[in-house]
């Protein structure tokens, strides 16, 4: 299995792609923590929240497309349906974010201290959670790239662990996030991070349903 | 010794001022050479990439740029841009087997008709010989990495890669 | 009546003689002279005439402006010109090389896309980062309509923000005064009650579009939002997502440059969208010049935060004696105050001690800032018209 090199590679494609994968994540995460509260604690359990759901998207992708056969390229009918569908799924979820921040209990309702957006059972759902794992389960460049060596190895369990690892690895580029803490928070900093999730909603939402439609953003 | 805000005040506006008519003879200039300075391009989807090989045809040359990958969420696909001039020198109908990765093997079939009025729009059959390459049949200019278009003297075909 | 109000207001500057004013003016009219000049020197007689034409406007609104002693009105002359005339000159020379507002991909391949100054916040991430520039035209100059290149453009910009800094979107934009214009065509506002709240959605435009760009890596803002794509170019559609672009923008113009400012007398494009305005404010925190409030002699009567075009005045600004960062420096809130309480102010100075002294700098940089650059684009408009005339 070639254990230390394999996941030594898992751990430099991550490293390498971690730039990619803050710049595709960017227009998600950061709107929506300037829409948290302030302090560096507050964003570090934020960005525990998001980067965790997203692991968990990470792997649970990659186990049912190996159990499918498909993690080196899906069938392109496929991935534009998937890749439409998230995205209108991560426009759905931006809004209604946008929408719990200004409700009175989103902060009082989720344990966390972090933005509510819906209840599972007795338990809050915080938004950061639900965006951390849509972005998990969107077939960005880098989590492609990740697949199409994953897919080489002998088993699901080498397949996964290389996920972990290339996860890990991507993951160290988000901390500074949490310097993020910093900004003062009040009701102008809330306002435009609402605004400004609103307008990425709208864009992911239309990317979304012009891939749904079968028409690519240009042409 | 400090001097006296106000002194510090009337000094920055006075400069100001000054900065004003040097703008267009001296700061401009200067600005702007430091921006070509910087080492910035023009993103390789719009440009298309260097130009890696130049192959010699019977009275016009193909040049070969280096493939484009896209960025990050583009939704472009990774393509070569193949550029045929001087247009002028092109036969009616174009079929070309390019050696794009210059390995000495034909990678593929590039197949246009040149029409005489430079306004007609262009229309381009890709055939395959290579997977690496993505064949494309009728295409016109429906994105940046799916194309046949002219420009100036050259017809630029670009052609999509599979990935494999 | 004037000298009684400025006694009792020592903010308020009195009107000039006409020598005196003639006397102030002078240095600006060999500026515009100088700028001309080029022009002036043409065997084209439409641009001869076009550039004295030019800097004649120049000269005689400046000379107001020191006669009067006030700025908003005549600026907005100016500001107004500019906004009619740059539509006219570049569609004019689009429809010439390429018969179309749209831009064709081939023009984006040969990097012959016009580069404006709004896009320049958005190419910054991508371009600190990687070193590419998300903007499909020419690093130097090159034919067509690239004119002279972004890296001139960029320059330009740089240089015109540290001598005016927000003095941008009063003195040089050339996509503001359509909605100045508007904004002075009805005697009154119809809407006066306006959600202070949305003064800070250029922000969010500026922070979403930012973001949008470095993850997609093209000019999202020119793309999808811009409204003045309606009175320059635009990217000829090639699919349905293209066709709902060029709806938005249209819309967008409709709303924001045409019927909002003629109801609510405001410029509210570039108070309620713009997010290259949102960029240039951070530029008003070095900038030496700016405007404060003599709470000693305010009332606070408010005509100043109803004169203001982009609502940069609220009452807690006005009660901490300052503008907020938004502000233009356009002078209306000056040239409105009946006291002379809203006064012109360089930094680490007294505030209201030596107004007009501020003023004056201020203008002299600005105006030869406006003469350069607006002045150009003026002459090439007027031009434009004249080739049909004579």
């Amino acid at each position: 299995m070639g254990g230390p090199f394999l996941l030594g590679e898992a751990f430099l494609l991550g490293l390498a792609s971690g730039p990619a994968c803050v710049a595709s994540c960017g227009p998600v995460v950061v709107p929506s923590l300037l829409a948290e509260g302030a302090g560096w604690r507050l964003n570090a359990r934020y960005l525990s929240s998001f980067l965790g759901t997203r692991f968990l998207g990470y792997l649970l992708f990659a186990a049912i497309a190996w159990e499918l056969g498909a993690l080196v390229s899906p069938p392109p009918a496929v991935r534009t349906l998937m890749y439409g569908g998230i995205h209108v799924l991560l426009g759905v979820a931006l809004l209604w974010y946008a929408w719990s921040i200004g409700r009175g209990c989103a902060h009082a309702c989720a344990g966390s201290g972090l933005v509510n957006i819906g209840r599972v059972g007795k338990h809050g759902v915080s938004g950061a959670a639900v965006l951390g794992f849509l972005t998990g389960v969107s077939l960005c460049p880098p989590f492609v790239a990740a697949g199409l060596r994953a897919a080489q190895l002998g088993s699901i369990a080498a397949a996964l662990l290389f996920f972990a690892v290339f996860f890990v690895a991507t993951t160290l580029w988000f901390v500074p996030f949490v310097g993020m803490g910093c900004v003062r928070r009040n009701a102008s900093v809330i306002f435009v991070a609402r605004i400004a999730m609103v307008l990425v909603a709208l864009y992911y939402l239309l990317a979304g349903i012009a891939m749904l439609a079968g028409r690519r953003i240009y042409g | 010794m400090k001097w006296p805000t106000w002194k510090l005040g009337y000094t920055a506006a006075g400069m100001t001022v000054l900065a004003a008519m040097l703008v267009p003879f001296l700061l401009m200039g200067l600005f702007t050479k430091g921006f070509t300075k910087l080492g910035l391009h023009v993103d390789e989807m719009y440009s298309g990439g260097p130009t890696v090989r130049t192959i010699q045809e019977d009275g016009y040359t193909i040049e070969v740029h280096k493939a484009v990958y896209p960025h990050l969420l583009q939704t472009e696909k990774p393509f070569v841009q193949l550029d045929w001039k001087p247009v002028n020198a092109l036969p009616q109908h174009v079929s070309d087997a390019v050696d794009v990765d210059g390995d000495g093997q034909p990678d593929v079939r590039v197949s246009f008709d040149v029409p005489k009025d430079p306004k007609t729009p262009l229309r381009a059959d890709v055939d395959a010989l290579n997977p690496r390459y993505q064949a494309m049949r009728n295409v016109g200019k429906r994105k940046f990495s799916e194309l046949i278009v002219r420009v100036d003297d050259a017809i630029l075909v670009r052609v999509p890669l599979t990935g494999r | 009546m004037a000298d009684a109000v400025c006694t009792a207001f020592p903010g308020k500057t009195p009107p000039r003689t006409w020598s005196r004013a003639l006397l102030l003016t002078l240095p600006i009219a060999l500026w515009s002279l100088f700028m001309s000049l080029r022009g002036l020197l043409q065997h084209d007689r439409s641009l001869r005439t076009a550039s004295g034409l030019t800097a004649a406007l120049m000269v005689v609104l400046f000379y107001m402006m020191m006669k009067t002693s006030s700025t908003y009105r005549w600026r907005r002359w100016f500001f107004v010109a500019l906004g009619v005339l740059f539509p006219i000159g570049f569609i004019h020379n689009v429809m010439v090389l390429r018969g179309s507002m749209g831009i064709p991909i081939e023009e984006m391949i040969a990097g012959r896309t016009p580069f404006c100054f709004l896009p320049i916040p958005l190419l910054i991430l991508p371009a600190a980062l990687t070193k590419t520039l998300v903007f499909p035209g020419s690093l130097l100059p090159g034919g067509g309509m690239s004119g002279a290149g972004m890296a001139a453009m960029a320059g330009l910009w740089l240089a015109i923000t540290l001598v005016v800094g927000k003095g941008w979107c009063s003195y040089a934009c050339f996509f503001g005064g359509i909605e100045e214009g508007m904004a002075a065509l009805p005697k009154k506002a119809q809407w006066k009650k306006l959600d202070p709240r949305l003064r800070l959605v250029p922000w969010a435009v500026l922070l979403a579009m930012v973001l949008l760009s470095l993850a997609l890596f093209e000019p999202a803002y020119c793309l999808w939002l811009c409204p003045f794509k309606a009175v320059s170019e635009y990217v000829a559609a090639r699919n349905t997502v293209g066709l709902v672009q060029n709806g938005i923008f249209v819309v967008l113009f409709a709303a924001l440059v045409i019927v909002l400012p003629l109801l609510t007398k405001k410029r509210t494009q570039c108070t309620f969208l713009c997010p290259f305005g949102a960029f240039q404010s951070i530029f008003n925190k070095t900038s030496v010049f700016d405007i404060k409030i003599d709470r000693t002699v305010c009332s606070p009567c408010v005509l100043c935060q109803k004169s203001c075009p982009t609502m940069s005045l609220t009452d807690d600004s006005i009660k901490k004696g300052e503008t907020l960062m938004s502000c233009m420096k356009c002078g209306a809130c000056v040239d409105a105050c009946p006291k002379g309480a809203a006064v012109w102010h360089i930094r680490g100075t007294q505030v209201a001690v030596k107004p007009e002294r501020a003023r004056l700098m201020f203008l002299y940089a600005a105006w030869a800032m406006a003469a350069m650059f607006g002045g150009s684009i003026i002459t090439q408009g007027l031009a434009t018209i004249l080739q049909r005339v004579i």
